[in-house]
């Protein structure tokens, strides 16, 4: 079929088209301001960042900051166990959660509902730091990573949406894929997932960032400091301010400002920069009357 | 030319009564599902092993736990720290600062989400639309740490742009960051600055699974832009909205620590206690796990109630719940 | 198909494995007495350590660097350091009691947690061991900080040893030049001098842009050597505890305290203190010094140097004329001087890892030799030939062994205790100002330790004050910068002192009281 052009031509369709332009760019705006600022300050002197309130641009630009988190070969061994840690560890929540979510979807499965309520109950209530360390303990996962990546493996929260999405798709492809002798794998695998891109994107950058961001499992689970990710060591140089001066030494100055703004760079672009990849994910809609031929 | 709404009608409004189960036709259903059990069988026992099996240890909540001691050998005092927790003389109040919370981000920050993904969606400019939606996505990753101490930045009294702007505006010598006055509207900025932009990630993934035939049919139909967003739009993320709202209910006693208490000073502590806050001091900060697992325990449940109910209600109105 | 047959409908899956694993972990058994530590087996002797301490460096030191190398050979014993970032520290000792891989020395701070713990039989008491005289270096040259790191008069660990006066008032001293004025000697002049930099334009601008005093938001509540807790203490109101003819009464229910408070109010309500009292960054706390916002810091006396330095980036020509170091002053019902708790933190030793009384033997020789002189330097100032050298008997450190050095100050240094005194090297000071900075502050310690004024509850612990501390603790310190802001007047202040005594103060007292009629 022929796109038809789509006609927004009437004034008022202008006229909104207009305002909703400006609208989303000073949205847009005030959500990147303070972030600017933030980079601005990870480059300026400490004596700029003392002085100055605020500014997008540094007066005088250094690097200093990012030298010295970046020099230790400590932080580019935990940047790459983190990257590695992340890839795995989403491909196999997102995993995890698919096989799920794709049973819980068909309605009539018995017990479905019993299973749907109990993992409503586990989002609501968790059993808390100290009984899951000791479980994690007890099956050997201590001071490996997949102590990381296996407590956190399905999100209840997004086993349920998954679940709402293949709740949704069209059952005749299904049917016509099990007409044709698939089993229910490969139904998974050929029809509902490919058909369900956006939501499994989606759902992949919510792993994703919540493991890049997980600083209390490293904390609890990983004794050996060879195998730290990035945010052990990030995140004592943000929370630091919190400190009185009967914790510190005689003498230890408080970090400099202008690393703790570096070290939310170091910390925040790598995520960042994977959100375009997924975003076009988002963007392609798919076609239904396509694939149904 | 089947819509993704008529699909939506056959299979989310008929709710097939479940088959009951007896001990004949079980070896039967389990030839009949056995692709599907199998499936499920890797989740199963990830919920069972770090959801399920870590609960034994929620009996905390009814003794005095000390780690060392273990939990089976920590003295069992029942429903002491539940006792304690409901006659505080705080209590009311705690309740009434989270639930006010609790509502300002439901009838705030949630529709303000939605109204987000459906001003982008509208966005025809497809560089723009991208651009936007990566500059909104960006605040979500800066750490509440620093969020707060940047809101400190632009409320600080007499260089704080924002300290300016307003006063100036209003005509006024106020303190936003201690007035009790102005702590919720803060709170729900802060959210709404940080999150919309995350929060529209999930309502334009439901928008992207729209068959766009549905729009060109609409079009040729001679139906208006609004039209279009009234009839074929909102119903597609409609059950996505539903979802997240009932799923919100249960978190209504939820506020989320971090932010409440780096934003929480003596001047506005009158509303900015809360439940997590509470449990915070009480149960971290004086190292009683169990209280602080006997109010989670607590809130739990009330969670569990208050998304049955609404699931409940969204039924009645026929209207796909989670279950 | 295997499978087939064990799979029943999906609940009964779940309830099955369910129970199979329940069972499983409740035979697994939490057994707190089974724990072995893993290289304390059985009663043998050790012929390792391992010791969790907190960090506050970038990045801890590396298993086996350096450090690690020279102590373990120095003690005999091979020594593994587990390292916890600082801010975490709390949460994760939680979680390592409630394993059974316990290590065999932990840095611990006497929070309820630890009170409970101890008392449950958790750690090995000292007492008897420290005074015994077979571990030298671990005989505490200040009895009464020992003192006040026990529980109830029992010495739980080896304490860390720090300043015991700290307090101190930062001026800009150009300020007071400008102005013509005096050092202050009391709190009235004191008071003086914030008026005069916040209404004499100190920095002669001829704007009205200057004030005296600048408090930050202070993340303790009472009794956390906040700006407010010195003033309070400087007016006569005690430590925390005051006694009172035989008995403990609760500071901030003295005439004194009321009088401080006042002090506080007009200070602020006069606008002689930076306005954003109740919500500045402690972190930030230079800035306004700096930036000529504000004129008096109370404070601990290393940011002097601090602020020194800063200045130095920002004018080094006239960088020795801003900071004015200065000893606490002389209150209206006399002089009291406001110490630290004297040390932060101890080293206690888990029951569970360390079992017999011959491993406990060991372990405190092992303290005892890391304490020696030989062992202080390499916590305190790393590896002599490496990362610095020695010149006039002071340390000179090696700039391109820099990262080394801060690993040794902000990750090291946390195990040493100089419980018996300081041996390790001083740093060089750069210039004969800082040299000079330095000696004033040693004279201000020996001044104002003769008028010091202790917690007379320090190693007291009530049970009530265990289980609700934090809450009648914060209650008072919420109301009181209420106050100090206007929110609440001498009635509503006197409401909320009324309700702590109702909501278990009047117990605290009582157990306190009982206690120090017991112990002292």
């Amino acid at each position: 079929m022929a796109r038809v052009k789509y006609r927004f031509n009437t004034p008022a369709g202008k006229v909104f088209d207009a305002v909703n332009v400006i609208v989303l760019i000073g949205v847009g705006t005030i959500a990147i301001l303070p972030f600017l600022y933030v980079l601005a300050g990870s480059f300026a002197t400490e004596y700029e960042l003392t002085t100055r309130p605020f500014f997008l641009w540094p007066n005088e630009f250094t690097t200093d900051a990012y030298a010295s988190i970046l020099s230790s070969s400590v932080f580019v061994r935990a940047f790459v166990t983190t990257i590695v840690v992340t890839g795995v560890g989403t491909a196999i929540q997102l995993v995890l959660t698919a096989l799920m979510a794709y049973p819980l979807s068909k309605i009539d499965l018995p017990g479905r509902r019993t299973i749907m309520s109990l993992v409503v109950f586990t989002m609501v209530f968790s059993a808390g730091l100290i009984p899951t360390f000791l479980v994690v303990k007890q099956l050997g996962l201590l001071d490996t990573y997949w102590a990381l990546i296996l407590p956190a493996a399905i999100n209840p929260f997004s086993l349920i949406i998954i679940k709402n999405f293949f709740q949704e798709l069209p059952k005749e492809l299904e049917e016509s894929a099990k007409i044709d002798g698939a089993n229910e794998l490969r139904i998974l695998r050929s029809v509902v997932m490919p058909l369900s891109k956006p939501v499994l994107a989606t759902f992949a950058l919510f792993y994703a960032v919540g493991i890049w961001n997980d600083y209390m499992s490293p904390l609890i689970y990983l004794n050996d400091t060879s195998k730290w990710t990035l945010q052990m060591f990030l995140r004592q140089v943000t929370a630091a301010s919190s400190l009185t001066a009967e914790d510190l030494g005689n003498e230890l100055p408080p970090p400099a400002q202008g690393i703790k703004f570096a070290v939310v760079m170091v910390a925040t672009i790598p995520v960042l920069l994977a959100y375009p990849f997924l975003q076009k994910h988002f963007a392609k809609g798919m076609l239904i009357g396509s694939v149904k031929g | 030319m089947a819509t993704l709404i008529e699909a939506e009608a056959a299979s989310g409004g008929a709710d097939i009564t479940q088959r009951p189960l007896n001990r004949r036709n079980v070896r039967e259903t389990i030839v009949r599902y056995r692709w599907l059990l199998l499936l499920m069988l890797p989740g199963i026992t990830y919920f069972v092993l770090f959801r399920f099996w870590p609960m034994y240890g929620a009996q905390i909540a009814w003794r005095d736990y000390i780690p060392f001691l273990g939990i089976e050998g920590s003295e069992w005092v029942g429903w002491k720290h539940f006792e304690d927790f409901f006659t505080n003389p705080d209590f009311p109040r705690l309740l009434g600062n989270t639930l006010i919370l609790a509502a300002l981000s439901l009838f705030i920050a949630f529709p303000l989400t939605i109204v987000m993904a459906l001003l982008l969606n509208e966005l025809r400019l497809n560089i723009l639309k991208r651009t936007v939606q990566t500059l909104v996505y960006v605040p979500h990753f800066l750490s509440w740490t620093v969020v707060v101490s940047l809101t400190g930045l632009l409320f600080a009294i007499g260089n704080g742009p924002l300290w300016t702007g307003v006063n100036d505006l209003l005509g006024t010598d106020i303190n936003f960051l201690t007035d009790p006055a102005w702590f919720r509207p803060l709170i729900v900025l802060q959210d709404v600055w940080k999150n919309t932009g995350w929060g529209t990630i999930i309502f334009l993934a439901a928008l992207a699974s729209v068959d766009q035939e549905q729009y060109e049919a609409a079009i040729i139909d001679g139906a208006g832009r609004w039209q279009r967003v009234w009839h074929i739009t909102l119903p597609s993320i409609r059950s996505t909205i539903i979802v997240l709202l009932i799923l919100q209910t249960g978190q209504i006693l939820n506020t989320g620590f971090e932010q409440i208490y780096l934003m929480s000073n003596p001047l506005n502590r009158t509303v900015a206690d809360v439940f997590d806050t509470y449990v915070y001091f009480v149960g971290i900060q004086q190292g009683s796990y169990s209280y602080a697992t006997a109010v989670g325990l607590a809130k739990a449940i009330v969670g569990v109630i208050l998304i049955f109910g609404t699931n409940w209600i969204a039924k009645r109105f026929n209207q796909q719940g989670i279950f | 198909m295997t499978p087939r047959k064990r799979l029943r409908a999906p609940l009964a899956i779940l309830t099955v494995t369910g129970l199979a694993l329940t069972a499983a972990c409740t035979s697994g058994g939490d057994d707190p007495d089974g724990g072995d530590g893993g290289d304390s087996a059985g009663g043998d002797a050790l012929s390792s350590l391992s010791i969790m301490a907190p960090y506050f460096a970038a990045v801890p030191p590396e298993e086996d660097d350096l450090i690690d190398q020279a102590l373990s050979e120095l003690t005999g014993v091979d020594l593994t350091v587990q390292w916890v970032p600082n801010t975490d520290y709390g949460e994760r000792t939680n979680v390592v009691l409630a394993g059974d891989d316990i290590p065999d020395v932990m840095v611990m701070g006497k929070t309820p947690a630890f009170v409970q713990t101890a008392e449950a039989g958790g750690f090995w008491e000292l007492t008897d061991y420290l005074n015994s005289g077979d571990y030298p270096n671990l005989v505490s040259e200040n009895p009464e900080v020992q003192e006040a790191t026990s529980v109830n008069g029992h010495v739980y660990g080896v304490y860390r040893a720090r300043d015991v006066i700290r307090h101190c008032i930062i001026l800009r001293a150009d300020w007071l030049e400008n102005l013509g004025l005096e050092q202050p000697e009391t709190v009235e002049e004191l008071y003086e001098v914030a008026r005069a930099f916040t209404e004499d334009d100190p920095d002669g601008n001829g704007a009205d842009d200057t004030y005296g005093f600048i408090n930050p938001a202070w993340p303790g509540s009472i009794g956390s050597g906040s700006p407010y807790d010195a003033i309070e203490l400087w007016h006569g109101a005690g430590n925390v505890w005051l006694e009172d003819g035989g008995e403990l009464v609760p500071s901030f229910t003295t005439d004194e305290w009321m009088e401080a408070v006042e002090y506080e109010r007009d200070l602020v309500q006069n606008g002689y203190t930076n306005p954003d009292y109740a919500t500045m960054d402690p972190a930030t706390w230079n800035e306004p010094f700096l930036n000529g916002e504000g004129g008096i810091i109370v404070d601990v006396q290393s940011r002097a140097p601090q602020l020194v330095e800063l200045f130095r980036e920002q004018d080094p020509e006239n960088a020795e004329n801003y900071v004015a170091l200065v000893g606490q002053p002389e209150g209206p019902h006399g002089t009291f001087a406001m110490p630290t708790a004297g040390y932060s933190n101890f080293l206690a030793i888990p029951r569970s890892s360390v079992e017999t009384e011959e491993q406990l033997e060991q372990v405190l020789q092992v303290l005892n030799d890391m304490n020696s002189t030989e062992a202080q330097i390499l916590l305190n100032n790393g590896i002599e030939g490496d990362n610095f050298t020695v010149e006039d008997g002071y340390a000179v450190y090696n700039e391109d062994r820099q990262d080394f050095t801060d690993q040794v100050s902000g990750a090291w240094a946390q195990l040493g205790t100089n419980v018996a005194g300081y041996d390790a090297y001083s740093t060089q000071p750069a210039t004969p100002y800082d040299e000079e900075l330095a000696q004033l502050r040693l004279d201000l310690q020996a001044e104002d330790l003769e008028n010091a004024v202790f917690n007379p509850a320090a190693s007291l612990a009530s049970e009530t004050y265990q289980s609700s501390g934090t809450q009648l603790d914060t209650l008072i310190s919420d109301a009181r910068l209420q106050f100090v802001a206007g929110q609440i007047d001498e009635a509503g202040l006197q409401d909320v002192i009324d309700r702590w005594h109702s909501q278990g103060g009047d117990q605290v007292i009582a157990e306190l009281n009982e206690l120090y009629s017991e112990l002292g």
